[in-house]
């Protein structure tokens, strides 16, 4: 189906997040809408799948004017959308939430789920996908739950899939089988509307390519007549920095040390963890998505119990206390989830820049907040981390998913901590803020800091990382220091564990 | 000794005192499901109650009593969702506006159409069907607990089932457990959240309004200022005790059931009313809190 969207301008309230953008969307074709966050495009997507109504400009459907009052006129035409932040219901099965919104009912109004399941094992079947459609989604992971907005999408036979921002969860072996299903949808004759801030996925499998900034339309093109470096300047209007790498003055001391630490996973294997960060340091946690990094994660900070070994933080072992302890004790934390763990979103952003420093006395009075300092202290967060947001009372909840990761790192990174924990920082996130919050990190590092990076991106590790381990079934490998082999041993530990491992030049894997 | 406790009156007493909690809580079940915080049972059930009583009285026949009393419930159901889905008020708000109103007004029309306070009875209200299935006559105890009790009874166990397969396999069954779970996912898929607990709404309406009738035009035919004593809260906890799923809310009320009756019996071998009329919800804190604790063994994230 080719769809059009003519002159479309969304306002909310004062702030015009889409200004006069037309776009024009071929069947048969991958067309990649590109743009920093904030520049809109989720807004306009959100228009033409029928959840937002309140726009000017025209939307056409093979050349006919359309109007929608609700998705469900969208959904019926054809459009299908797997949104940024996904609409699955995490106590429902995937079999009840892909059946959600297109239950073909019996004459009581009871839904044939027999014929659904069937339905839907044939799709499954037809594109090689693997999924159990009798689990609980709660129990997916992130990827997991990816497909299944994509079968939900099939399932209602779609001819219009709009994917917003669908690659910024999946590790690169996920990212490849996922792109494979493009190709076969393409194939099929549908359109697809791809969201995403990596240009170098642009390059691999658009067809055509729109770029948008601040709202507005900066260029629309058929992939052959463009090129990366012209797209990238497009996207931040301005040239990249390059990475600024300085040392500072401190003294070099170890300040997490972790002994035969033994985290409770799911997989059966058990081995102790060991390994330690000094000043100034930045050690990278890699592996593909789900073999255990969160349960470490979650056991350093203490939300999950370790089921043995030593915590110790700056020579203190804290195997028992509790988060709220940790964190006063030094450690800082950046959630990869910053909607369910990181924000509160109905809460605005002065109250969430400073709710882990309520007991600075800088920020209350006793057990009384100081509101006057801590919207100052907000508005200078605002501004040093250049977040998008309409001031320090603006509520969370308004803010796109990278400006939220902003307001995360910074407020974590401005806590003075001597070890700071971070996972996945950029998930999601455009280049801009990208370069933006790895320089952040490059700073508190020069600055003495000790820094835990867990990431599923190999280019985040390998450029931020003074040496690394890789995570692999709940274990994790011996250190890889940096240098050359780098990145290929640990992207070869990431996909296939240590033990099977063969080196082609003969040396010893984990030089 | 024992004789004291297990006489037949105590077992056709289970179903009298359980009936109208059971048909009160399913429609709080509903509410609960969608997502729509009504603590208002209270309130419906005693405008139910009223309802009855005038319905059965100025129409002649138990059949009208049962229908204004749904109309009742229906009313208060629109007047919650006017307030709370269109208007957004806060559902705790509402909620209590909804439980003084409902005494307020079932007390005000008590006294202006009947002129009358305090109670109401009149031969000219009639009481509902009974049903006695002879089948069962030749069991004993299967006799005293199902048979002759009125047909709200049987009503109630019925719909306990149906709400069980209708949440689970139904179009609106799945809306609505979406609507409580995930506004956004039931706007993203084509539905109407707010539709949806509007319906949720009504069909709370007609089941505490049938929990009216059953308290006021069941076993006796007479209105009680206030008559609901309860029996609305009691249903709030027990929903919130079986996050909302119908078959524990049953067990959990007939337990709730056989001790009050209990407490009936103990206090007549002497034991002080005040401690006896704590026992039904001495024990549902008991199961509150062993709930609570296995959940809380289960998980494995311990202090957050
Ligand atoms: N519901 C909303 N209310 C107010 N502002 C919003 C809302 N949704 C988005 N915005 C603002 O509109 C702009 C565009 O947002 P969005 O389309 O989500 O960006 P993108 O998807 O390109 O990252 C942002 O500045 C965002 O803060
Ligand atoms: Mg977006």
């Amino acid at each position: 189906m080719h769809v059009s969207l003519r002159g479309i301008t969304v306002d909310f309230g004062n702030l015009r997040a889409v200004d006069k953008v037309s776009l024009e969307a071929n069947a048969g074709e991958i067309h990649a809408v590109v743009g920093e966050n904030g520049a809109g495009k989720s807004t306009i997507m959100s228009v033409l799948y029928g959840s937002n109504t309140d726009f000017s400009g025209k939307i056409l459907c093979n050349g006919k004017k359309v109007s929608w009052s609700s998705p469900k006129d969208a959904i019926k035409a054809g459009i299908g959308m797997v949104h940024q932040h996904f609409m699955l219901v995490g106590n429902l099965t995937v079999l009840e939430n892909i059946a959600l919104g297109n239950e073909s009912i019996n004459q009581f109004g009871f839904i044939k789920f027999n014929t659904i399941r069937a339905n839907i094992l044939g799709i499954v079947s037809r594109y090689k996908i693997h999924i159990d459609l009798d689990e609980l989604v709660d129990n997916l992971s992130v990827a997991q739950r990816q497909i299944v907005e994509i079968i939900k999408l099939l399932y209602r036979e779609s001819m219009v899939l709009i994917l917003d921002e669908p690659t910024a969860v999946l590790t690169p072996n996920e990212r490849a089988i996922f792109f494979q299903s493009l190709k076969n949808f393409k194939a099929e004759n549908k359109t697809i509307i791809l969201i995403t801030h990596k240009i170098d996925e642009v390059m691999d499998i658009a067809d055509h390519v729109t770029v948008l900034r601040n709202g507005k339309l900066i260029s629309s093109s058929q992939l052959e007549i463009t090129n990366k470096e012209k797209i990238s300047q497009e996207i931040v209007g301005e040239e990249i920095p390059r990475l600024n790498i300085k040392r500072g003055a401190y003294e070099s001391k170890k300040i997490l040390d972790v002994k035969d630490l033994i985290i409770k996973t799911n997989f059966t294997t058990k081995q102790a963890i060991n390994f330690s960060i000094n000043t100034g340091e930045i050690i990278g946690i890699a592996g593909v998505s789900g073999n255990g990094q969160t349960e470490l994660v979650e056991t350093l900070i203490g939300i999950r119990r370790a089921s043995n070994g030593e915590i110790n933080l700056l020579d203190k072992n804290v195997i028992n206390a509790n988060t709220q302890t940790r964190r006063m004790m030094g450690i800082s934390f950046v959630p990869q989830d910053r909607q369910r763990d990181g924000l509160a979103l109905g809460a605005s952003v002065w109250e969430n820049a400073c709710i882990t420093k309520v007991n600075d006395k800088k920020f209350s009075w006793g057990s009384f907040l100081r509101k006057k300092n801590m919207k100052a202290f907000s508005r200078s967060l605002i501004q040093e981390f250049n977040i998008k947001v309409n001031g320090p009372d603006a509520l969370v909840r308004t803010m796109s998913g990278g400006n939220m990761q902003k307001l995360v790192v910074a407020r974590e990174l401005s806590s003075q901590c001597p070890l700071i924990i971070v996972e996945n920082p950029t998930w999601g996130i455009d280049i801009g803020s990208i370069a933006f919050i790895h320089q952040k990190i490059m700073d508190i590092k020069s600055a003495g800091v000790a820094i835990l990076l867990v990431s599923n991106e190999l280019d985040e590790i390998t450029s931020l990382s003074d040496g690394a381990f890789v995570m692999y079934e709940g274990t994790l490998s011996k250190r890889i220091s940096k240098g050359k082999n780098f990145r290929e041993l640990i992207g070869r530990h990431m996909l296939s564990g240590f033990n099977t491992y063969y080196s082609p030049t003969g040396s010893s894997p984990n030089e | 000794m024992i004789e004291n406790f297990l006489d037949p009156e105590f077992f056709s007493s289970i179903a009298r005192l359980t009936t109208p909690i059971l048909l009160a809580a399913l429609g709080g079940l509903i509410c609960h499901r969608a997502g729509v915080f009504n603590i208002a049972l209270e309130g419906f059930i005693l405008l139910g109650a009223f309802m009855a009583v005038l319905g059965s009285y100025l129409g002649d026949s138990a059949f009208w009593g049962a229908l204004s009393a749904i109309l009742g419930g229906i009313f208060l159901a629109i007047v919650f969702s006017e307030f709370h889905l269109r208007r957004r008020g806060d559902p705790i708000v509402v909620s209590i506006a909804i439980n003084l109103l409902g005494l307020g007004l079932s007390t005000y029309l008590l006294r202006s159409i009947f002129d009358v306070s305090g109670v109401f009875s009149h031969p000219n209200i009639h009481k509902l069907a009974t049903i006695n299935w002879p089948l069962l006559d030749s069991f004993w105890l299967l006799d005293l607990i199902f048979n002759d009790q009125s047909i709200l009874f049987y009503i109630a166990i019925l719909s306990t089932i149906a709400f069980h397969y209708f949440l689970k396999y139904h179009k609106i069954g799945l809306w609505i457990r979406v609507a409580g779970e995930n506004q956004e996912a039931l706007r993203s898929s084509g539905s109407n959240p707010v539709q949806v607990k509007f319906f949720a709404l009504l069909i709370c309406g007609i089941f505490c309004g049938l929990a009216g009738a059953q308290l006021s035009i069941s076993n006796v035919g007479l209105f009680v200022e206030n008559m609901s004593a309860g029996r609305g809260w009691i249903a709030v906890v027990v929903v919130l005790l079986c996050a909302g799923r119908p078959i524990p809310l049953f067990f959990l009320i007939i337990l709730f059931g056989v001790v009050d009756s209990l407490s009936l019996r103990i206090q007549g071998l002497g034991l002080p009313q005040q401690i006896t009329e704590m026992m039904p919800y001495i024990v549902s804190i008991l199961v509150l809190v062993f709930v609570s604790f296995r959940r809380f063994r289960f998980s494995s994230k311990t202090h957050l």
